[in-house]
């Protein structure tokens, strides 16, 4: 299966700090967790346990939740999951994600690479509609400390 | 840093969730006055006014056809489609730094 994105943090903490932090409620909360949204996680670390994480953003209708089915647990080294990911639309997307936590001296490379994303079709839903863009203008407006407006009047 | 009103007005414009929310319904294909209003449970008039806020950075254009308005989605395409992966990209990146960043909190407080 192809690799279609990879990132990658360094963290100033050991694997065995860092995995436990990822799979854990609060880990998850600062993962998924953009500027005003609110965020769920249940996890069952088990191979074949569901890990479900809920986000839900400021306007009611942003309601995701990923489903991590895990088919790898390898503490503190990696995890993989299939990952289902409902829209508020209804829509369905599936791919499968690699998290890979390397020890670098003391420290943490931790990469995510996900793979057999339905590209075309999101590339033509992204062409259709904006709204990752507006969620990245949402948050340099709260960045940016611009009055937040209601009704025009 | 630099003064950009045209990007002040972009950002109040899309500020609102209700107009964010007429964006998203638009994103699937143009919408009279009217077929925007009864979902949000707003007025023609609200409605109006809140396009009539999207029309003025381009977000929205409108077209009157016979009695009724339509709307769609204006010239002001904030994202290149081909860019979408790299937008994609950074959404994950951003969850990523976010959690690096709890954790060397939370080690730091130990």
């Amino acid at each position: 299966m192809s690799e279609d994105v990879r990132v990658a943090r360094l963290v100033d903490a050991r694997p065995e700090v860092v995995f436990d932090a990822f799979t854990g409620q609060h880990g998850q909360e600062a993962f998924y967790r953009e500027p005003g949204w609110s965020v769920q996680s249940e996890c069952d670390l088990r191979v074949g346990g569901l890990w479900t994480v809920t986000f839900v953003g400021p306007a009611r209708s942003e309601r995701f939740r990923h489903d991590h089915a895990f088919r790898v647990i390898d503490r503190p080294r990696r995890l993989v999951v299939d990952t289902t990911e409902s829209r508020p639309d209804g829509s369905v997307v599936e791919f499968q994600i690699e998290f890979i936590f390397e020890a670098r001296g003391g420290k943490t490379l931790l990469t995510m690479i996900q793979r057999g994303l339905p590209t075309a079709e999101l590339r033509d839903e992204h062409r259709a509609g904006v709204p990752d863009a507006f969620a990245r203008l949402e948050q340099a407006i709260e960045e940016s400390s611009l009055p937040r407006q209601g009704d025009p009047g | 840093v630099h003064y950009n009103a045209a990007l002040d007005r972009t950002f109040f414009a899309l500020s609102d969730p209700t107009r964010r929310g007429i964006l998203e319904r638009l994103g699937r294909g143009p919408a009279t006055i009217g077929e925007l209003a009864q979902p949000l449970g707003l007025t023609l008039n609200g409605v109006k006014k809140h396009v009539g806020i999207l029309e003025e950075v381009d977000l929205v254009v409108t077209a009157k056809i016979g009695r009724a308005r339509t709307c769609q989605l204006g010239p002001a395409q904030l994202e290149d489609a081909t860019e979408w992966i790299d937008e994609y990209r950074r959404t994950w990146q951003r969850r990523l730094d976010r959690f690096g960043s709890y954790v060397e909190r939370k080690e730091a407080g130990r």
